[in-house]
């Protein structure tokens, strides 16, 4: 059986989407997909109307699994993507000491990820990709193995820095209030093989207190009704295994 | 008293209590009825502890043609330069067949065909074609040292984490960049798994070389096959023991320079 059956779907410029469903829902494939990772098997994916051969360079990319370089300090992370490009040295530190900042990492620069909580690992994955500022930005659930504390926080982070600089935002979650909190629209995949089950707009103000929204009547109101919807296809996913 | 005390207390007794029992069983009064029991245990092949001492300060005296130091000074040139020779080719063909699957199924046979050799059923060989000198002994570690670091690299340089170079092709990294950050540093970890016995080994490869190559090669092996030939217990002990010491502070070397290399590694990180 195919991870995904048939998803359409489109995203307008600097634009929050998330994407939502069950597991095995083909999610991350849709994502990956995107990425230039694996190919469709049928159909096709168009950036501003090209169709791009391989990684297009102007995707970011943060994964659900630690992929901070182990063997390089938190700074040197951060920095890879601007040595890639061949960023000058001084301009390089001047930029990674505003993503550090940016992240509360101060003092962490040195640090070998070895030392650092999962947390703080996944924001300097989050700053390693922000700092090459990419137009779109695809994020595979980066906070799916956090603690709800730590999750909460850098939610709030995320959205800060989305608003300060407004990439275009592809989310990938299981989890709705993570997405209903973050995205500007929800698309809901069904269980395996996936397709697009609902795409909804979440209508609530910006800038959003990742906290503080949580006690709001609309976002009860969202929360609701989406969950009648994804709880239908958390159900199959269930019987299906 | 740290807790590592008790430790260093034990090791130290363990070796006096050594000493002693084989400077005492050794000693002319007792010597006769004791190697009864076992012949060996005779000062003409075991020696004694004060015997071996006595040699130690006379084979590095002015009193023979060749110094015992400048005999080690001989077999430290050609285990380094065999170990870096090995070291170096190991890591770069395990990198290469690493990341090149044709290439390693093509040769796989060839190299476990060449490793399965007893090398030194080679020394023969490399003899004919090296001579009795530095080149030969230098080939022999080479030889062994090659292949430990060469798997060990192979290996390390296949289990890369995909999503690793996944994140640095997002990251805008070229294929050589991909390499340079990416594998050879994740490799090396592996890489220097393999330095440890590959230091033992080079030495082991040179010792025999010099077994072979007679007193124009030089070298501890020269004294200790020298030492077989005169029938001399003690001097034969001397090379033992300066072959250990120069193991265990080459093992130590490399230990440290794997503690500065792999600080990254959470074995050498105190938390924060």
């Amino acid at each position: 059986m195919p991870a995904v059956a048939s998803v359409t779907f489109e995203v307008r410029d600097k634009e929050f989407v998330a994407l939502v469903g069950p597991s095995g829902c083909g999610k991350s494939t849709v994502l990956n997909m995107i990425a230039g990772l694996v190919g469709p098997s049928a159909g096709e994916i168009r950036l501003d109307g090209r169709q791009p051969a391989g990684i297009p360079p102007e995707v970011g990319y943060v994964f659900q699994k630690d992929t901070v370089f182990p063997w390089r300090t938190v700074s040197r992370n951060i920095a890879l993507g601007l040595e890639y490009r061949g960023v000058p040295a001084a301009e390089r530190e001047r930029r990674v000491e505003d993503a550090v900042r940016l992240v509360g990492l101060e003092g962490f620069e040195e640090a070998f990820p070895a030392t650092l909580s999962g947390g703080m690992r996944q924001r300097v994955a989050l700053m390693r990709t922000l700092v090459v500022e990419p137009e779109i930005l695809l994020m595979d659930e980066p906070f799916g193995a956090l603690d709800t504390h730590t999750k909460l926080r850098l939610q709030a982070q995320l959205l800060a820095l989305w608003l300060a600089r407004r990439q275009t935002v592809i989310f990938v979650t299981h989890d709705l209030a993570e997405a209903i909190t973050l995205a500007d629209r929800i698309i809901v995949l069904t269980s395996r093989p996936g397709r697009v089950k609902l795409i909804h707009e979440v209508k609530l103000p910006r800038p959003r207190d990742v906290i503080r929204i949580r006690e709001t009547e609309e976002y009860a109101r969202e929360f609701g009704g989406l969950w009648h919807v994804l709880g239908e296809e958390f159900a199959k996913a269930d019987e299906g295994r | 008293m740290s807790p590592r005390a008790p430790i260093h207390l034990w090791r130290a007794g363990i070796l006096l209590v050594t000493l002693a029992l084989w400077e005492g069983l050794t000693h002319p009064a007792i010597t006769k009825s004791v190697s009864r029991v076992a012949y060996f245990i005779d000062p003409f092949f075991i020696s004694r502890p004060s015997a071996i001492w006595a040699r130690f300060w006379h084979l590095n005296s002015a009193a023979v043609r060749v110094p015992l130091w400048e005999l080690l000074l001989s077999t430290l040139e050609s285990t380094a330069i065999g170990f870096a020779v090995g070291v170096s080719t190991g890591f770069v063909a395990g990198l290469i067949l690493g990341r090149n699957e044709r290439l390693a199924l093509i040769l796989g046979p060839y190299i476990v065909a060449v490793n399965s050799l007893p090398r030194i059923a080679l020394v023969p060989l490399v003899t004919m074609i090296f001579g009795f000198g530095l080149a030969a002994k230098v080939v022999l570690a080479w030889l062994i040292v090659f292949f430990i670091v060469f798997f060990n690299t192979f290996q390390g340089a296949r289990s890369v984490d995909p999503d690793l170079i996944h994140s640095a092709r997002f990251l805008g990294a070229s294929e050589r960049q991909v390499m340079r950050t990416v594998v050879v540093p994740s490799a090396l970890a592996w890489t220097f798994a393999s330095l440890t016995p590959s230091v033992s080994f080079a030495l082991i490869g040179v010792v025999i070389g010099e077994f072979i190559g007679g007193e124009s090669g030089g070298g501890i092996g020269y004294l200790i096959i020298a030492s077989l030939g005169t029938l001399n217990a003690a001097d034969m002990m001397v090379a033992l023991i300066v072959l250990a010491a120069t193991g265990i502070a080459l093992a130590i070397g490399i230990r440290q320079l794997e503690a500065r290399l792999l600080r990254w590694r959470p074995e050498y990180q105190s938390r924060a």
